[in-house]
């Protein structure tokens, strides 16, 4: 099992030192922010995964980070010193000044008040930088360049592409380190029974509001690289989706696996940047992605590969049996008759499609689907979509091990976990 | 060593301690029985500082422990094994030993994660897996040990021997004696009378949140009328 970790991290290692290579610049931008998505949900994991710890306002440390950053390349542009390679430290600074202070006040309580805090405080934070035009820049934002630091040119985005990537290397490891660490170790008692860790002579108080700190440092580094690939910074980071995204990053990655939120961060955006292409419909797809992985998976992807992993181990079960094949046959069959479904009747309802209606002089026109035409009145897409999801959940429900949804657990699981 | 002094503590409206005074003495066992309801968690938690007491002095080597919070009460030197043990069930054995570890006081012997598991070998071949795995008795033991690695001056065992295989008992006696060769002073709460009469060295019984008899082990079995009266259930 080990070889195949190691063999899996060989090529991964191949690929991205490639990519700048081979790669087009807009697979080398994909790849920039799956990394500093990365990141963000690594530190938001953080906090999640071995503090027990559900913060739903993350957002905000993640865009102070970006606002820090460029108020920094706005200094050195007019001259400061500031070497630009360190510049997302600027970032994990400022969410780390932020996240004392917050973290101070959302860890007096665990469970569903921490979390309830959390997005109040963000709430806060966006409405200010609603609110403050000077400081933020309104709807428009902020905008800055990068400036070049002694031989180095960051001009290009291959010049980011390896800041990004040294930078995700860092943090990788430094949060490795510290989940190893005896603070790590303490971390994960107080997730486990924090008034034990007390009696063992621990202020957990003290430790949780650092864990919170060091989780929105580095997400305010995240932001920070942002702040760099973008050159620009606007309110729009506060918004609650970016909170969102982060948390469905972590679950459909896994939390309790160290690389799961690198998993979820590189699934999501590069759906997000291909689905947006594809469909006017990507995100209700990553939401429906997402309830799955809840029933089915709630361990998260990465999670569910470590799982089979020591079952494999252990001789209990196969690397891939007949039962994952039939599985993934039942998944594809629901996603087809799904995207039937909701590609015709998205499409038909939408108004683009009724002002062509109206052109036509009441004649439909085609709805194209999968590089095909077809007729939304005659009932074969229909045909196609009821069979095609019919089938699939047949599937699912006729076979024992693919039937039981364990959202019930991942609920207990967590709330067990805040306690 | 420890010392309490006419501890006031109420949960609410309801007072549950109403002068408790007593002292364990370094090298030294005590125990304290009583009836379900008599006051003897609430002392121990009112030592602890989760019960904040309304009145009194908890004192340890003279240093006034009353009124501050429970890490600090730890760090002070007190270790408390509540009753209902809990081991960090998701790390693993070794791990639920390390996050306890603490230098030794000055003047005493640290105690060693290897002598601890010498005393109780199961756990040495358990040590890689989940605490949430072993068996009820195997987490009693880690939580004492657990507990005793952060070196206290005073061990507080709330029921140590509650739903123990006599095997087990066996070593926990083993290793209650070892610490009192070392110089602890330990506070044990008990329901039954059988294992902790051949260990310790003072009875103190408890009824309506006081101490009510206090004396060595053949005063207390001297005494009938306090065993009718504070502790059979008639």
């Amino acid at each position: 099992m080990k070889t195949v970790l190691y063999i899996g991290a060989a090529i991964a290692a191949a690929a991205l030192l490639a990519l700048p290579i081979f790669g087009d610049l807009g697979t080398m931008n994909l790849v920039i922010k799956i990394m500093i998505a990365a990141i963000f949900a690594l530190g938001f994991n953080l906090l999640w995964g071995q503090a027990g710890l559900p913060s739903f306002g993350h957002a905000a440390y993640y865009g102070i980070g970006t606002f820090a950053t460029i108020y920094m390349m706005n200094a050195i542009d007019r001259g400061g010193w500031f070497p630009t390679p360190l510049l997302p430290l600027v970032g994990a600074g400022a969410g780390f000044a932020f996240g004392l202070v917050a973290g101070w006040f959302a860890t007096i309580r665990s469970g569903v008040y921490f979390a309830m805090i959390t997005v109040a405080l963000a709430e806060l934070v966006s409405a200010i930088a609603l609110k403050w035009e000077g400081l933020f820049g309104g709807e428009a934002g902020i905008r800055s360049i990068r400036t070049d630091w002694g031989p180095f040119s960051f001009q290009s985005t291959t010049s980011v592409y390896w800041l990004t990537l040294i930078w995700m290397l860092l943090v990788m490891a430094f949060l490795f380190g510290l989940q190893r660490s005896p603070f790590g170790l303490v971390v994960r008692g107080i997730r486990e029974r924090e008034l034990r860790v007390r009696f063992l002579g621990y202020d957990t108080h003290r430790v949780k509001t650092l864990v919170f700190a060091i989780s929105a440092a580095v997400s305010g580094l995240a932001g920070g690289l942002l702040a760099i690939s973008d050159e620009s910074a606007s309110m729009v980071l506060f918004q609650g989706s970016g909170s969102a995204f982060v948390v469905l990053n972590t679950v459909i990655g896994g939390a309790g696996v160290f690389l799961g939120p690198v998993i979820g961060a590189a699934l999501t955006t590069s759906f997000a940047y291909f689905g947006a292409n594809l469909s006017h419909f990507w995100m209700l797809y990553l939401g429906i992605a997402f309830v799955v992985t809840v029933m089915y998976a709630p361990q998260g992807i990465g999670g569910a590969i470590a799982q089979r992993a020591r079952a494999v181990k252990a001789g209990e079960k196969a690397a891939f049996g007949t039962g994952d094949l039939i599985g993934i046959v039942a998944f594809a069959l629901t996603f087809l008759g799904l995207i039937f479904l909701i590609e015709i009747t998205g499409t038909i309802c939408s108004e683009q499609y009724r002002a062509s209606i109206a052109s036509a002089k009441g004649v439909w026109p085609p709805v194209r689907l999968l590089g095909y035409d077809f007729n939304p009145l005659s009932p074969l897409p229909w045909l196609i979509g009821l069979l095609s999801l019919g089938a699939g959940i047949a599937i699912v429900v006729a076979q024992p091990h693919l039937r039981r949804p364990r959202l019930l657990d991942l609920v207990t699981t967590k709330a067990e976990a805040g306690k | 060593m420890l010392n309490v002094t006419d501890l006031h503590a109420a949960y609410g409206n309801i007072k549950v301690l109403n002068g408790v005074t007593l002292s364990v003495p370094g090298g030294s066992i005590a125990t304290i029985l009583g009836r379900n309801g008599s006051g003897r968690s609430s002392t121990c938690k009112a030592v602890m500082g989760l019960l904040p007491p309304m009145r009194g002095q908890v004192t340890l080597k003279g240093k006034e422990l009353a009124g501050l919070p429970a890490h600090e009460i730890s760090r002070a030197g007190i270790g408390y094994v509540p009753e209902d043990r809990q081991v960090f069930k998701n790390l693993s054995v070794e791990e639920n030993f390390k996050i306890g570890i603490q230098p030794a006081k000055a003047g005493r012997a640290a105690w060693t994660v290897d002598e601890l598991l010498d005393v109780f070998p199961r756990l040495r071949e358990r040590r890689h897996i989940k605490a949430g795995f072993l068996s009820g008795g195997e987490q009693q033991m880690l939580t004492l040990f657990r507990t005793l690695l952060t070196n206290p001056d005073v061990m507080l065992i709330d029921e140590p021997t509650e739903g123990l295989a006599p095997k087990v008992v066996e070593a926990l006696a083993e290793v209650i004696l070892e610490m009192k060769r070392r110089g602890l002073a330990l506070l044990l709460l008990e329901q039954k009378l059988a294992m902790v009469m051949r260990l310790t060295d003072r009875v103190f019984v408890m009824g309506r949140g006081e101490i009510v008899f206090s004396g060595s082990v053949a005063d207390f079995q001297a005494d009938d009328a306090v065993r009718r009266t504070w502790l059979e259930v008639s």
